[in-house]
């Protein structure tokens, strides 16, 4: 009899192994995170932390995976759906979710392998990589664009693997003063941004491709891309053009033993 | 509880390549590096490698009974370091061979000497031990002066590819 992972043993004989041992944060489980956390249990890995505060509403259904209309009557929160999610598709994973603002429960964090950012605000991916950088966890960053061209639409995305020791988000020019202070002052503006299911699905395979090239490489010569662009109207996805800037990059947003662990970390002293 | 190491694949590299350097007359080479800690659930700790300091050529005394003896000045410029920049100190060297790298019985001798001495200067951090070996590595943490050290139980190298070792259950 075939095996659940029989047709990806190319992997390597250990995949089983090193995918069932993996701890993955999935941090936002809307339109990318639920397509995240699906994938994920099919591939096998073994330990999920999922964390969102948020209940599901009608208007999640256009690309929210495994949301249902009676999920939306009974205003189910969305940590819980992505739990059901995996429980269907991989009875043996270990699942913690949790339906409260990550940085509530942030100390989770520190013991995944792998964070994966799926929110919306800038200021939010921005405190997300910065506990990620904190403890050298592996950060892998979607996000994705409607912009209204007149009256047209341009669909675009990107793909950020923020390592410890190379290019942070900030380095590759996602996150930016003047988006963090344009955002700062929209704070409370209601309204949501446009999202639509296939670029969700597309930005959110890419993010697991990436994971799989650090945890399973397939090729020996084929490195993680720090950041993959998306076109959706062409539609086309690229290495970003500053690549090699990127690899080479000597991050200097992160790095000194003070960005590091925790900020206070020890035993009270008595002499 | 339980003791996990995270270290980059970049930084464990930095110490091997000068580990494996030859000295003019001690047979191995030793070097120190300074980790930042993280606490996690259940009180178990995560040690968080930062950077790795080389012992100077000079800092090195002849000694034929052991492959490297550094002395005074090796030891007082690591713990400036511990004092200055605020972290604990692990005493690092390479054994030369491949898998799972085990103390020898000088290796838990001297290191139950000198690693409490780095409380020192830094009594509230843990300090330790990390023996390399050339594809794996292992370590010991003393978190306080007085108790016998603990093994690191699962270490994750963090680089591409990620790689576990030990077990984390």
């Amino acid at each position: 009899m075939m095996n659940r992972s029989e047709r990806q043993s190319f992997l390597g004989e250990d995949s089983d192994t090193i995918l069932s041992a993996l701890r993955v944060a999935i941090v936002g489980l809307g339109g990318g995170g639920s397509h995240i956390v699906q994938q994920l249990a099919h591939i096998g890995v073994g330990h999920f932390l999922i964390m969102d505060h948020d209940q599901i509403e009608a208007s999640n259904l256009n690309r929210l995976v495994g949301g249902t209309a009676a999920d939306v009557r009974r205003s189910e929160w969305k940590a819980a759906i992505a739990a059901r999610v995996i429980r269907r598709v991989n009875p043996r994973a270990k699942t913690i979710a949790e339906c409260t603002r990550w940085e509530e429960r942030a100390e989770l964090l520190r013991s995944c392998d792998i964070i994966f950012g799926c929110i919306d605000s800038f200021s939010g991916r921005a405190e997300l990589e910065t506990v990620a950088r904190r403890y050298l966890i592996p950060y892998i960053d979607i996000g994705m664009d409607v912009h209204e061209q007149g009256a047209r639409f341009s669909i675009t995305g990107q793909v950020a693997l923020s390592m410890p020791g190379y290019a942070c988000l900030r380095c590759m020019n996602i996150i930016r003063p003047e988006l963090l202070a344009e955002e700062a002052r929209k704070y409370g503006a209601s309204g949501g941004k446009p999202q639509v299911v296939w670029p969700n699905g597309v930005l959110a395979s890419l993010a697991v491709g990436v994971m799989m090239q650090l945890v399973t490489p397939w090729h020996d010569e084929h490195q993680p891309v720090h950041l993959l662009e998306y076109d959706g109207n062409v539609p086309e996805i690229h290495p970003a053009s500053s690549t090699g800037f990127l690899t080479a990059v000597d991050c200097s947003h992160y790095g000194s033993a003070a960005d590091l662990g925790n900020p206070w970390y020890g035993r009270l002293v008595h002499r | 509880m339980k003791i996990h190491l995270r270290i980059t694949r970049e930084l464990l590299a930095n110490a091997r390549s000068d580990l494996t350097r030859p000295h003019a007359f001690a047979h191995e080479r030793v070097g120190f590096t300074a980790c930042k800690f993280g606490s996690v659930q259940n009180g178990d700790i995560v040690i968080l490698a930062h950077s790795y300091y080389p012992v100077a050529d000079e800092d090195y005394i002849r000694d034929s009974r052991y492959g490297a003896l550094i002395g005074s000045e090796a030891f007082r410029k690591a713990f400036q370091l511990a004092y200055s920049n605020n972290v604990g100190l692990f005493h690092t060297h390479l054994h030369p061979h491949q898998g799972l790298p085990r103390p020898s019985r000088i290796d838990l001798r001297e290191t139950a000497k000198f690693v409490p001495d780095f409380f020192n200067v830094r009594l509230a951090l843990p300090h330790g031990a990390l023996i390399l070996s050339r594809d794996s590595l292992s370590g010991r943490v003393w978190t306080s002066a007085q108790m016998p050290p603990k093994p690191i139980s699962h270490i994750t190298i963090v680089g591409a590819p990620i790689e576990t070792l030990g077990c984390r259950k």
